[in-house]
């Protein structure tokens, strides 16, 4: 041993520096950026084991991102010597999922130097906790990327929360999240007394209580742990809502016109099966009015209002237990029949999560149709850094003073949310004007 | 209860053994005719004869191995060395031969024998007097290994160790020979492999042995008056460790600090804490601490010295550690 080696550290209680082996250089696999947005990946499945080949563009474990799920390729050649996480693990960009030995290296000696030892290389769960988790005691995966809640939610590193062994056995037997605990020891760490007073002050979980407790007649309570998506949609609403002053301008619409055209327009479709929704009206009408006002088509940043180049525009697709935003790119160069027919294709993507990084990114407007459930007027949340988001309502008869005459007419209601900081009430109104316009002269858009 | 001293309760037992069985007989340095280097073994020559009490050579490997065989062969040897700290030219002798000749020879051969002698930083010994080995034989497979902590446990243990059948490393401490306390008289057996509860306590196990007993149990004087209600546990042997006492302990506490005096890398209490947490770690609310010796060797200075040893200081800021207190 070198001398200077026999003191690690003087003042360490603790274990000191273990025996270093030869020098290894192998391929470190790192969270790479599958979406445009995301800061970290859960682990949705591996693909690959130790000891298995991997090729370049081979694909390695499918990853959960913020958007959807993605696979995760390999860019090298080697053997995998070392899988850092399990299932279900929460990792950060940047960090290391597995390691592979590159030709000529031994995976066993990698997977000794490198297990475990390396900073942020976390290895998998202890069983206990593992059972912890099985008993639904707490979902894995705290955003640690939420700033906002950062003082609200326990410390976690790739998604744990830090807590003692007691503290989560008292945790499970009481069902207790342990995602919802703040934790008083070092570095964030739940121990017993922070579980034992949040059972005390919070009450106890619904079988923990006596039975008499319970009308007959009431449903237990469910507890849905959240979901990346969930999580990501609660922290980028509440961002909106913190940073942006927001105004909402209201426009009523009258359609009728639109749906003369679209009527038409389908017979003559009906043979290529393709059926043209009044949103797509819509979408076309507001990808031309965002052309025609580059202010509103626009993200703020600190410095500068950037106006984008394209009209790329996010339609909001509902999901189940969450919503995504693909992208119709270009939309204003787009023909009605390639709206329909890009909208169908994300729409598609969006339910079955297969969409790709490209078709999530780079929107510049977005918007939100309520219409197909009736809703008469509704305000969206911005979607930053978009300083706008149109929230469409339904088409529906509404008497119409026309002149000095009242008739019906088929009027929908829209409303824009827009970032004050960037766009003015002015600003907003023309554009809504220019939609209105579009939408009840559609000859107009053939301008 | 007479008061007795520690090497007065080690010489009883030696003396009790010999009286009670003529097979036992005491070898080492200086044993004989300087009464020993520390007076353990005062008035054994002249009670017992030059043919139990063996003066010998500066020649540990070889009066070790002369005891291993006369084990062998059917007596019963006690071993001095004058510290432990020079057993490591005879560690060939009782890793090699004494703790494997039952296992080599089938059971053909027992080896019924006692190594024993002082250890530790006992004030200015300098860096190859002062050595704790007692990890090195707590891993030996084998061996027992025991280090008593009061004058009491010295004398029952000693006798328990004189009759095991099997080899045993009884180290004891040399800052320990002088420490009195009320020793029973005649047929006084401490088992070995039973860890001693030196004060029952709810809030925190504190696990210790030999001379790191008194430093605890001072420590547990401060904890006391912080509002803070130790347990403290007294190994007392350390191979077989009565882990069954450590478990029950934790399981009441869940937290558990170890106090030792060998060196922190791979020192007992690594060994221990990993037996702890592989058996209940789900009763765990905080790490296991260690307060052992500096990770450094023993300066011969005085200060230096003392600031290698577990103190009250470190004591009291690990407890507080585990159980999150400022």
């Amino acid at each position: 041993m070198d001398h200077p080696s026999i003191f690690p550290e003087f003042e360490s209680e603790e274990e000191d520096g273990a025996a270093a082996g030869d020098l290894l250089v192998p391929i470190e696999v790192t969270m790479p950026k599958l979406s445009p947005t995301m800061e970290s990946g859960v682990l949705a499945q591996w693909l690959v084991k130790i000891g298995d080949q991997v090729k370049e563009g081979d694909i390695l474990a499918d990853i959960e991102t913020d958007k959807a799920t993605m696979p995760m390729k390999a860019y090298d050649d080697g053997v995998v010597a070392l899988l850092d996480r399990a299932v279900g693990d929460e990792v950060k960009l940047g960090e290391r999922v597995l390691v592979l030995a590159k030709k000529g290296e031994d995976p066993k000696k990698i997977a000794e130097q490198l297990g475990g030892a390396k900073a942020g290389a976390k290895a998998s769960p202890a069983p206990a906790e593992a059972q912890a988790h099985a008993n639904g005691t707490s979902a894995n995966g705290q955003g640690s990327s939420v700033p906002a809640a950062a003082e609200e939610v326990p410390v976690s590193i790739g998604g744990r929360v830090k807590s003692s062994p007691l503290a989560r056995k008292i945790a499970a037997a009481s069902q207790v999240d342990l995602h919802g605990i703040r934790g008083s020891g070092p570095g964030g760490r739940v121990i017993r007394s922070d579980v034992e007073q949040f059972i005390q002050t919070r009450g106890k979980a619904p079988a923990a209580m006596p039975a008499t407790a319970a009308p007959s007649r009431s449903v237990a309570a469910e507890r849905i742990p959240h979901t990346r998506m969930r999580k990501t949609i609660a922290q980028r609403m509440v961002e909106a809502k913190k940073v942006a002053p927001e105004i909402h301008v209201t426009v009523d619409i009258r359609v009728d016109a639109i749906v003369a055209i679209r009527e038409q327009l389908n017979k003559q479709l009906a043979p290529a099966k393709i059926k043209l929704s009044l949103s797509d009206f819509v979408t076309k009408a507001v990808a031309l009015s965002l052309r025609r006002h580059p202010g509103v088509n626009a993200s703020y940043e600190p410095d500068a209002i950037v106006r984008h180049g394209e009209v790329n525009v996010g339609i909001a697709v509902a999901l189940d237990g969450g919503l995504i935003v693909p992208v119709l790119r270009n939309a204003d160069v787009l023909g009605l029949r390639e709206i329909r027919q890009g909208s169908e294709a994300l729409a598609e993507a969006a339910r079955s999560g297969k969409l790709t990084p490209e078709q999530l990114s780079g929107g510049t407007f977005t918007i939100s149709n309520l219409g197909m459930y009736g809703v008469r007027q509704f305000d969206a949340i911005l979607n930053l850094p978009e300083v706008a988001i149109l929230a469409v309502a339904a088409a529906e008869k509404r008497p119409v003073v026309v002149g000095d005459t009242l008739t019906v007419g088929t009027i929908m209601t829209v409303t824009l949310t827009a970032d004050h900081r960037a766009v003015d009430g002015a600003m907003a109104a023309e554009f809504l004007r220019t939609l209105k316009g579009l939408l009840e002269e559609p000859a107009s858009m053939l301008l | 209860m007479p008061v007795l001293a520690f090497r007065e309760a080690l010489n009883q037992a030696m003396s009790e053994e010999m009286e009670r069985d003529d097979r036992v007989f005491l070898m080492g340095e200086e044993v004989a005719e300087y009464d020993g280097a520390y007076k353990v073994s005062q008035g054994m020559l002249s009670r017992f004869g030059p043919r139990r009490v063996i003066d010998t050579p500066i020649s540990e490997e070889g009066f070790a191995g002369i005891g291993i065989g006369a084990a062998m062969v059917g007596l019963r040897p006690i071993i001095e060395f004058m510290t432990f700290s020079f057993s490591l030219v005879a560690i060939d002798q009782i890793v090699n031969n004494a703790a494997n000749v039952r296992y080599m020879s089938g059971g053909q051969f027992a080896v019924p024998i006692v190594f024993r002698g002082s250890s530790g930083m006992a004030g200015c010994l300098a860096a190859t007097h002062s050595h704790r080995l007692e990890a090195w034989y707590a891993q030996i497979p084998g061996l027992t290994v025991v280090l008593p902590g009061t004058p009491a446990d010295a004398k029952g243990l000693l006798k328990s160790a004189i009759r095991s059948d099997d080899p045993v490393v009884f180290i004891e401490h040399e800052n320990l020979y002088g420490e009195k306390g009320e020793v029973p008289e005649g047929e006084h057996i401490v088992p070995i492999g039973k860890a001693d509860i030196k004060r029952p306590g709810s809030d925190v196990t504190l696990i210790t042995y030999s001379r790191s007993l008194k430093t605890t149990l001072a420590a547990a004087e401060r904890l006391v008056d912080e509002g803070i209600d130790p347990e403290i546990i007294d190994l007392r042997t350390i191979r077989p460790l009565d882990i069954e006492t450590l478990i029950n302990s934790v399981v009441k506490t869940h937290r558990a600090v170890i106090i030792e005096e060998d060196w922190p890398y791979c020192g007992l209490g690594a060994g221990i804490s990993d037996r702890i947490t592989q058996a209940v770690f789900d009763e765990l609310d905080a790490p296991i601490r260690r307060v052992a010796s500096k990770d450094a060797p023993i300066p011969y200075n005085r200060a230096m010295e003392a600031s290698m040893l577990p103190s009250v200081d470190r004591i009291v800021a690990q407890v507080k550690d585990v159980l999150y207190k400022k």
